[in-house]
């Protein structure tokens, strides 16, 4: 049985006189031991963790867990509830063969909007396959929102859906809007509205988007090799220090990257496949490839491997 | 840069909107019928009346209240909605012109230089926010005059805003 390592909130216990020593947990014996003088600091301490784990595909018939599902303290204000289970003997049934005691679905009311907003995160994390770290977050997010109800009139969704967003920009991967969209039922305007208002709300900043944030996705979507990868990265950001594309989107000068080191590898993508992975127009790949072309031979790294010379790159 | 003799930097008002109000009830259907340069949606339940003389489109609620957009200067605004207030009464509604108020005044102005708006997002933190995404300006906000710039890269900012 693994400890949970959700911690943050739990009040800490710490070992009296080493205060900043994390304490290891026996579990066996259920104590939690400091390491640098081996008091027993916590004792016949619950792990409070899932019993059994539990996977998607299997059926819900047979839940074999007897005590719950797992305390989740940081996000619903305590999970404990009783709920009636479905019956299975010859009694549990009136004479019309519907089950006595329907009701089984009280649990937690105050917080059910924020339980299914969760579900709904999960899902949409799932889609994108996004780490737990960043679901963990947009929970987090998602409740601090919650309970400051300034945007209590927006649908949940969609602050589910920009609480993603802020949460993938924090942790430093960013995923564009339409990405977001993609995975969400909430159009891209509302999801900008809802991110704005959060983060007036929550007076948190984030970091601007860089070019190379995405490279790494877009480039391996199209299956480019870590060569045009690394020039593409290169091309952008030389293109942004040189200022080559003022006004222009992020998302735009690095898909122009990656056309014109893919154009100029063996690897060569067409302007649409590149727009259809990163959802930008080819119209708007065409335009920032304009203003980069002129400075071709400038933006290419130096150690790069032409397969078509630089003069003989398309001009659009 | 020359800061100091070019203080005003030539910043033109493009739009002034206002409000004010007829204390009486107004028939939009009438108005749609017999009124001149309308544009009737009944399904939000307002009448466009757009005036030719100060370009001016407003905004007619049945409960006689009115919003003007599209003047040029303040005064040319009050000129707008008392015109329009005439020819309103000209129709045969009681009309009495009151509560005139400019709601938002915007403005354009050019800069002689481009900007690099995200250096200039990160130097001015809290005011500034530049989500390229979603608009290709930056959001500056003045909460003390409260007012909204949008700075674009090209130089050319708009500035909007109201000011008791």
């Amino acid at each position: 049985m693994a400890s949970t390592s959700r911690l943050d909130a739990l009040p800490r216990v710490t070992c009296p006189n080493h205060p900043d020593a994390i304490l290891v947990e026996d579990y066996r014996a259920g104590d939690m031991i400091c390491p640098e003088c081996g008091l027993v600091v916590g004792d016949r301490v619950i792990d409070v963790g899932s019993e059994w784990r539990t996977f998607s595909n299997d059926k819900a018939t047979k839940d074999p867990s007897r005590v719950g599902d797992s305390q989740n303290p940081l996000l619903s204000d305590g999970d404990l509830s009783t709920m009636i289970g479905k019956g299975t003997g010859a009694a549990s049934f009136d004479e019309f063969g519907n089950s006595k005691y329907q009701n089984r679905r009280t649990m937690s009311s105050s917080d059910r909007a924020m339980m299914n907003a969760f579900k709904e995160i999960t899902t949409m994390a799932d889609r994108i396959n996004l780490p737990r770290n960043i679901v963990d977050r947009t929970n987090n997010l998602f409740k601090q929102v919650y309970e400051q109800k300034s945007l209590k009139g927006r649908a949940n969704d969609a602050i589910a859906s920009a609480c993603l967003y802020i949460a993938c920009r924090q942790e430093g991967v960013p995923r564009t809007f339409k990405e977001i969209c993609a995975v969400s039922r909430i159009s891209k305007k509302e999801i900008g509205r809802c991110f704005k208002l959060i983060l007036k709300a929550l007076e948190t900043s984030v970091d601007l988007i860089t070019t190379g944030d995405f490279m790494s996705r877009f480039c391996s979507n199209l299956c480019l090799p870590k060569q045009v990868q690394m020039a593409a990265t290169h091309i952008a950001r030389k293109a942004v220090e040189l200022d080559l594309v003022p006004g222009r989107s992020p998302i735009s000068v690095a898909e122009a990257a990656i056309y014109m080191a893919s154009q100029a590898s063996a690897e060569k993508r067409t302007q649409k496949e590149i727009g259809d992975i990163a959802g930008v127009a080819d119209v708007t790949i065409r335009q920032s490839y304009r203003l980069i072309y002129p400075r071709a031979p400038d933006l290419f790294p130096t150690d790069f491997k032409f397969d078509t010379p630089v003069d003989k790159l398309p001009q659009l | 840069m020359d800061a100091d003799s070019d203080v005003a930097l030539d910043i033109l008002i493009t739009n002034v909107v206002c409000v004010f109000r007829t204390r009486c009830h107004l028939n939009l259907r009438k108005i749609a019928l017999e009124g001149a340069n309308v544009i009737y949606k009944r399904d939000v339940g307002k009448v466009l009346m757009k005036l030719r003389k100060p370009r001016i489109t407003a905004t007619i609620w049945s409960s006689g209240k009115i919003i003007c957009t599209g003047a040029t200067s303040e005064e040319e605004a009050k000129f707008g909605a008392r015109r329009l207030a005439r020819s309103l009464q000209k129709l045969g509604f009681q009309v009495i012109f009151t509560d005139f108020k400019v709601v938002n005044v915007l403005a354009v102005c050019n800069m002689p230089f481009e900007i690099r708006l995200p250096e200039f997002t990160k130097n001015n933190r809290p005011h500034a926010s530049y989500e390229p995404e979603l608009h290709p300006a930056v959001c500056y906000r003045i909460k003390s005059l409260r007012a909204t710039l949008q700075i674009f890269s090209t130089g050319s900012i708009t500035v909007t805003g109201i000011l008791f």
